[in-house]
């Protein structure tokens, strides 16, 4: 370190670019989301290719946040749940694997020093994925297209903008409808700004936890960052299901199109969904 | 002299206060909801946690401002 005191205390809003090919500029944060994405992929591939109908240890752990979060869906989605429940369980590991990836030795801390500015300055090869607004405001428009898909799929073109933007008293829908406008728009900002801020004001917490008293006590913070990591991976799952389920919004009058079995959607693992209630949620 | 940091604690610290009462106020009804009936606690959990990301997302508005404020 060049100095003591407050430069010891790095933090860059932005992530590092390493290197570019042709235009495209390569960051860590990129990095970080293909680490996190490898290891979903090699569990997932590693589990389900000797999977077992009584599980083993590593089955189960893996099994059970896809039965938990399928619990709730099923519990809160409605008839069609089982279309868009695999993208909340998706998006509810990709999230918490790319938050817990930042808490990891190395990540962050490994890297090459670089001249900025004067001052010697640590790039580190890896940095969590969601640590970066890029990665979540991108998340966040997976989201927001897959609820328009969502709902148009289940009311049809015509069914969706008349839902979303034509008030119940028809004369109110010029007052009403640029509300709703912002109010759709508004969860893609809310979205990525949330996951995007707890998770950076996360790394900003333990560096200056680090700074300020080396031993011990981050320990402390690093569980603390455990635990919002978690709940704000579960949070960014919940919410996209709640977009989902208002812009199907098949418990409102027009009932119709609800009874055509949507089990075509479904990938076909886990095939044991059915036994659990919704009462084992918490 | 520079204002920015101050700029920065003052807009952190202030916007911290609204969604704190709120999520004070939201846990300690959930709290008291699973006291009074504790087999709700399934029930409760969802629009539990949806309501405290909602509330907490004014805080987070309030720290990237100061974060934008901090950084350009």
């Amino acid at each position: 370190m060049p100095d003591e005191g407050g430069s010891l205390i790095h933090v860059r809003i932005d992530a590092e670019p390493l290197f570019s090919v042709g235009p495209l500029t390569v960051t860590n944060s990129m990095v970080g989301a293909v680490v996190t994405s490898l290891i979903l992929l090699l569990v997932a591939w590693y589990v389900t290719r000797r999977s077992t109908l009584v599980p083993s240890r590593l089955q189960t752990a893996v099994e059970f946040p896809i039965e938990w979060i399928g619990n709730i869906v099923e519990g809160t989605g409605g008839t069609r749940w089982r279309s868009f429940a695999p993208l909340v369980i998706s998006i509810f590991l990709f999230v918490l694997f790319a938050n817990w990836l930042g808490l990891l030795p190395g990540v962050g801390t490994i890297g090459l020093f670089e001249q900025e500015h004067g001052e010697q300055v640590l790039v580190p090869f890896v940095r969590s994925a969601s640590a970066d607004l890029n990665f979540t405001l991108g998340l966040a428009i997976v989201s927001f297209f897959a609820f328009i898909g969502f709902g148009v799929k289940a009311n049809g073109v015509k069914g969706y903008l008349k839902h979303t933007f034509v008030a119940n008293p028809a004369y109110m829908t010029p007052i009403m409808t640029p509300i709703h406008l912002i109010s759709e728009l508004s969860r893609l900002i809310s979205l990525s700004m949330r996951l995007f801020g707890n998770v950076f004001a996360g790394e900003v917490l333990l560096a200056t936890m680090l700074a300020l008293v080396p031993l011990i006590v981050p320990i402390a913070f690093l569980g603390l960052e455990l635990v919002f990591g978690f709940v704000q991976a579960l949070v960014f799952a919940l919410l996209t299901m709640t977009y989902v389920i208002l812009a199907i919004a098949e418990n409102e009058q027009h009932g119709t199109a609800e009874l055509e079995d949507s089990t075509h959607d479904h990938p076909g693992d886990e095939p044991d969904r059915h036994a659990a209630p919704q009462g084992t949620a918490a | 002299m520079d204002l920015t940091p101050l700029a920065a604690g003052l807009a952190m610290g202030l916007g911290a206060i609204g969604p704190g009462i709120g999520l004070g106020i939201a846990v300690s009804k959930a709290m008291e909801a699973l006291g009074r009936n504790p087999e709700a606690s399934g029930a409760i959990f969802v629009p539990y946690i949806l309501g405290i990301a909602l509330a907490e997302a004014i805080g987070i508005y309030a720290l990237v401002v100061s974060l934008i404020i901090l950084f350009t």
